[in-house]
């Protein structure tokens, strides 16, 4: 059986390993994504200003300034450490609802697609029903009534982060899931999965050591996208007001500098520069992922 | 007759996807805790209140008030706006709000389509030259700045420090036609850039491929110049992904202006959903939602048949 499997992974399935030298790309877009989780991860132990104290004395300075190295907003909040500490939100939502999301389309996809029969028009037309909705617009109706507040009990700053979370995740699960479906069902009709089930290998194991290996790449690619994607939600989310409040997040940052353009700009410029950097690294990733796989691209 | 048959199955399909997300939409309504026509109408009398729940059938459970709205969008009554003491029908505010969004989509994809079929063509064929590299990683860049951040710097660049333009707002084509374009530029500019880019990425690949094939060889061998090569023979064959991926989008870019029109202070969809979700007016925000999920389904069902029956070829791909 062993061997079977060796001529299957060897002969069948072309999985190219990554080539040695790596374009210039791959290290800058690795370096901005390490420095980005580095600094969400260790970002309070750092020294350097508070992130929501106000600084009285220096409103609106520009960007390399002595003491606020990338300046302060208008109301005196320090920008550095408050980049510092959005990131982390930002990182984190974005983070949370692809992996989760990401992880429960996967399996719904290729069970859906692997067992075929009745369950798989169902989940298809679930599908599609998800994305039948354009996703921010489906974000914001599920924010408003999940949020939901009234004068007497507002929703707390942590049940927005939560259902801003639980809203993405449920965004992404029909976008990745319909992209493991389709890789599984071009997978599950080879012929080392036929002669795998005809040795009478359970269908888990054969989902396990044949199906997934195969269709991980595909996903991981649209999932360096959907990160890229979130960001991009996110950021929306806090411009139209219903996202994380009080500058928490890059784009709560962005929406609450949006009124101080004209005095000063880099409480625009710079937000928007973070998320811009962040979606470009991780498009970058997906795209060098997904052309290592592209046969049509790689064979020409 | 297989057409028809095809046809028909795509309409069962369509309408039942359609219901099921407008049904969920209003059972997510629904979820809003507490009565909702206090939702609605958070100040007035309880009389006004049983009105409105009488109206709207709020009174009757969660199927009869969507059996309520279904037949009442059905026969084009869509529901209203409860605002203080009065109401708006929402079909009065689609026909103001429609032909906004409409023109926005429209110049932003002949922009697009307008950019990127000669970046798409050319850099194709110098496939790796410097032209190459430079269009794909500028465009690259271009598409992952977000829509909001990329309307923002530019109305800030344009319109506040250089007065080019003015920043905000939004002016009818058929009462002021040179007003209308000046404040379409940047909003059309910020939605046009990720498009473009998307647009140029399929037409490169594809043209790629076609310029391999035999009968380009063919038609450069028998001395027909590369212009004519390009836009008679490697072109058309090459185009049927951009445009179908460009029909896609019409759908899409119904609710994806949104971001730009709230930027922008353009009275389009995208406003009136974000302003009715803000507002809690939870069946104008039902009926809003639906229309552009209904558009969004319809475009796309309608490309794919189209291209199912032209092109036979594609038939045995979506499986």
């Amino acid at each position: 059986m062993s061997s079977t499997e060796q001529i299957a992974t060897t002969d069948i399935a072309p999985v190219q390993k990554a080539r040695k030298k790596r374009p210039f790309g791959f290290y800058l877009a690795g370096f901005w994504v390490a420095l980005i989780l580095f600094l969400a991860v260790f970002g309070d132990f750092l020294p350097g200003p508070q992130w929501d104290e106000s600084f009285y004395d220096s409103l609106g300075v520009a960007p390399f300034h002595q003491s606020h190295i990338l300046g302060t907003t208008l109301d005196g909040y320090d920008m550095y450490s408050g980049l510092v500490h959005g990131a982390r939100l930002s990182v984190f939502v974005a983070l949370v609802a692809v992996i989760v999301g990401g992880a429960i389309g996967t399996v719904i996809g290729v069970a859906s697609a692997y067992f075929r029969g009745k369950i798989d028009v169902v989940i298809t037309m679930a599908f599609n029903i998800m994305l039948s909705i354009p996703n921010l617009v489906l974000s914001l109706a599920l924010i408003s009534v999940l949020a939901y507040s009234d004068e007497n009990n507002p929703a707390s700053t942590t049940r927005r982060v939560g259902v801003l979370m639980l809203s993405l995740t449920i965004v992404i699960i029909p976008i990745l899931g319909r992209i493991a479906r389709g890789a599984t069902l071009q997978w599950s009709s080879r012929e080392f999965v036929l002669a795998s089930k005809s040795m009478g290998t359970t269908n888990f194991t054969i989902i396990r050591k044949h199906i997934l290996p195969n269709v991980a790449p595909a996903i991981l690619a649209i999932g360096f996208l959907a990160i890229g994607s979130v960001i991009i939600v996110e950021g929306s989310l806090a411009v139209l007001g219903i996202g994380v409040p009080g500058g928490g997040s890059w784009g709560s940052m962005l929406a609450n500098g949006r009124g101080n353009i004209a005095f000063s700009p880099w409480e625009v410029y710079l937000p928007a520069g973070a998320i811009a950097l962040t979606v470009i690294s991780c498009n970058w990733f997906g795209d060098y992922v997904r052309k290592a796989l592209d046969q049509r691209e790689s064979k020409i | 007759m297989e057409t028809i048959r095809m046809i028909f199955k795509r309409i069962v399909l369509l309408s039942t996807v359609v219901v099921i997300a407008t049904f969920l939409l209003s059972l997510l309504m629904r979820l809003l805790p507490g009565d909702p026509a206090a939702v609605l109408v958070p100040n007035a009398p309880e009389e006004l209140r049983a009105l409105i729940r009488e109206e709207t059938g709020l009174s009757k459970g969660i199927f009869g008030y969507y059996w309520q709205w279904l037949s009442g969008m059905l026969q084009g009554d869509f529901g209203k706006y409860y605002l203080n003491g009065g109401y708006r029908p929402v079909s009065e505010v689609l026909k103001k709000c429609l032909p906004p969004s409409l023109f926005l989509i429209l110049y932003a994809q002949i922009v697009a389509l307008a950019l990127s079929i000669p970046l798409g063509l050319i850099s194709a064929y110098k496939e790796n030259s410097r032209f190459d590299r430079i269009t794909s990683s500028v465009l690259f860049t271009a598409v992952s700045i977000p829509a909001f951040a990329s309307g923002i710097i530019l109305s800030l660049i344009f319109a506040v420090q250089l007065g080019w333009v003015d920043p905000i707002g939004y002016e009818s084509p058929f009462g002021n036609p040179v007003e209308h374009f000046k404040l379409m530029i940047l909003p059309v500019t910020s939605l046009a850039i990720g498009l473009t880019s998307s647009y140029t990425r399929l037409l490169r690949t594809d043209v790629i491929a076609t310029l391999k094939e035999d009968y380009v060889t063919m038609a450069a061998s028998k001395g027909i110049s590369n212009k004519r090569v390009l836009w008679k023979h490697v072109f058309r064959p090459s185009s049927t992904t951009l445009l179908t991926s460009a029909a896609l989008n019409m759908g899409g870019l119904i609710g994806g202006t949104i971001i730009v029109e709230i930027i922008f202070v353009i009275p389009g969809i995208g406003y009136e959903i974000a302003y009715s979700i803000g507002a809690r007016q939870i069946v104008a925000m039902q009926t809003l939602i639906a229309l552009v999920s209904f558009a969004y389904v319809f475009f796309n069902s309608t490309v794919d048949l189209i291209t199912n029956i032209t092109d036979p070829r594609t038939r045995e791909r979506r499986v």
